[in-house]
């Protein structure tokens, strides 16, 4: 009998996981199964009726421009996502990281706006976006730019950087925490010993911080691959995609022919759409993962 | 940094007053980018105490405390701030539980097929909600939940399981593995040993991990707008969010509106700090 306990473990192991795996099947599972049915079907969300057309959805909808542009906006905000708050975060974190008098302070400040809700973010760059008496283009005036004044979230070659804009202050305290807690981690005196040996700051940070900040730039990579697929909450909040689409991205389209035009079918391939894309993008951080999971204590 | 500027001092004092140079010229540099991530919040709390005709000049201050903004502000959006409460706080508690039960069996025993289903969990963290919003929401229609704080509560708990098992999973490897032998040892039961010794020793885990949630939970606007759809069961994202997407712009109380959905979670992060930005880095690669 001396299987018995064992067994008896195994089982209220088991339960531990049934909880969470339940909710995970139903989150997860069952509506990605969902969706790629539905994406198969022709549905307006009432009727009782689903007809089954096929591959039509998808002949569709990469027909149609506006699908095509959002998917192109959402390919800006990769190149963004990857770019601009990365950027931004490491100076911010080189910048603190010799120990300025004040420090926490200023962590503080460039943490803050990531802690504030999306819409609030929204609410407060539209105003400082407004083209008539908005900040940006008050500023500009003051100092004898007026030139450079534009409709910022309504001229359709310019709105998607600026909401970029808006999600750069608010995301790169992210960014910046990352690095700057990798920038702690570092060990001192390799870093030492090569200043001691006349490196100069260039080289320590190309040959050696830089390096040895891998582990973080691959969390905020990988971060950004996922976010760029997602971005929703910004633009809906500051332009809801427009004006005429030209700020879209997929996730509004989907959003837009599921809920506002109910062509479920056609919402649903929309979202296999998204989610084609996300996987490829996000496979080398699923592999950077998989190799950390290697050190499970077992 | 100090050991080697006090070396340098004596051999090349030319040098070190350039240093000194280039360490004023980045003090300047970061109170020039702090002042640049301050303006956007002053400026919504400046705006927020200004009259509808103090608006129309941007680079002014306001001559009083206009508070009509604020009054207006939490008729529009009080109740949205009481729904987001309702909603952040069962939700996070139970996603923390739910992380953490998840964790046990994943960070402490050979369990069969305990790998695919670690997998498979953190593969959710990867997938854009947008993909299942349509079937989300008609579960929780079928479920009789749809437009409910207990539905938007379930959903936010169900969507956090792949990042507090990561988390959680994270935090009980960093446990002494001593402390699981011994209590086998003595002949504790698995749920004992985690309610009795694993949970109460994990107390600053499970904070760290129960502020980011709220973070999340608290932030969220696409849940709310598939779950929720009319004032009584907005949270404060979409309450917000109808007063801006509104017809008239009424600048003032949207931005005293802004101040208020701001303050709960900015105020909730400068308390534990400490417990946020240890909560954040759980995932990066400590």
């Amino acid at each position: 009998m001396a299987w018995l306990p064992k067994w008896r473990h195994n089982v209220s192991y088991a339960l531990f996981l049934l909880v969470p795996v339940v909710l995970y099947l139903g989150a997860y599972i069952y509506p990605l199964a969902d969706t790629i049915r539905l994406s198969g079907f022709s549905w307006d969300g009432m009727s009782p009726d689903e007809t089954w057309v096929g591959w039509d959805n998808y002949v569709q909808i990469l027909q149609e421009p506006r699908i095509l542009h959002a998917l192109a906006n959402n390919m800006k905000w990769l190149v963004y996502y990857l770019v601009a708050p990365t950027l931004v975060g490491l100076g911010l974190a080189l910048l603190l990281d010799a120990d300025l008098k004040g420090s926490y302070i200023f962590r503080t400040i460039f943490f803050v706006p990531f802690t504030i809700t999306t819409v609030a973010v929204a609410a407060t760059w539209r105003w400082i976006y407004d083209p008539n008496i908005g900040l940006l283009t008050e500023t500009l005036r003051a100092i004898g730019l007026r030139g450079w004044t534009y409709n910022w979230l309504g001229d359709p070659t310019i709105n998607t950087y600026a909401i970029m804009g808006a999600s750069l202050w608010a995301w790169s305290g992210f960014t910046f925490l990352i690095y700057f807690a990798g920038l702690r981690n570092l060990p001192t005196d390799v870093i030492e010993a090569a200043r001691i040996d006349g490196a100069s700051p260039w080289l320590i940070l190309t040959r050696i911080k830089l390096p040895l900040l891998l582990p973080s730039t691959i969390v905020i990579i990988g971060v950004a691959g996922v976010d760029s697929m997602r971005v929703f909450d910004i633009v809906w909040a500051m332009t809801q995609g427009g004006p005429y689409n030209s700020s879209s991205v997929l996730a509004i389209e989907m959003y837009q022919t599921s809920f506002a035009r109910f062509d479920l079918g056609a919402g649903a391939a929309v979202a296999v759409l998204l989610l084609a894309v996300a996987a490829v993008l996000v496979m080398p951080y699923i592999y950077y993962l998989s190799g950390r999971i290697e050190d499970v204590r077992e | 940094m100090s050991l080697a500027a006090s070396r340098s001092v004596p051999v090349r004092r030319a040098r070190m007053s350039r240093r000194q140079l280039g360490r004023i010229g980045r003090y300047v540099l970061v109170l020039l980018v702090a002042l640049a991530f301050l303006v956007p919040l002053l400026i919504t709390l400046i705006s927020s105490f200004k009259s509808p005709r103090e608006l129309q000049t941007v680079l002014s201050l306001p001559s009083g405390i206009y508070t009509r903004n604020y009054i207006d502000a939490w008729h529009r959006i009080g109740r949205g701030v009481f729904n987001s409460v309702a909603i952040t706080v069962p939700s996070v508690v139970l996603s923390v539980l739910v992380g953490a039960c998840a964790a046990f069996p994943l960070s402490h025993v050979r369990i069969p097929y305990g790998r695919a289903i670690y997998f498979l969990l953190l593969a959710g963290m990867l997938v854009p909600y947008q993909v299942v919003q349509i079937p989300l929401f008609l579960i929780v229609r079928s479920l009789g939940l749809y437009n409910t704080l207990t539905g938007l509560s379930l959903v936010h708990v169900a969507y956090g399981v792949p990042f507090c098992t990561f988390f959680m999973r994270n935090f009980f490897g960093s446990v002494p593995r001593s402390m699981f032998e011994a209590a086998q040892l003595d002949g504790c039961r698995p749920a004992g040993y985690f309610f009795r010794i694993l949970l109460p020793a994990s107390v600053s885990g499970l904070t760290a991990l129960a502020i980011v949630q709220s973070r999340a939970v608290w932030n969220d606007l696409f849940f709310g707008l598939t779950i929720t759809s009319n004032p009584t069961t907005n949270p404060a994202p979409v309450a917000l969010y109808t007063l801006i997407g509104g017809m008239e712009v009424d600048q003032g109380p949207i931005m005293a509106a802004t101040v208020i959905s701001i303050l709960p979670m900015m105020i909730a992060f400068l308390i534990f700090q400490k417990a946020f930005i240890r909560g954040l880095l759980g995932g990066s690669g400590k």
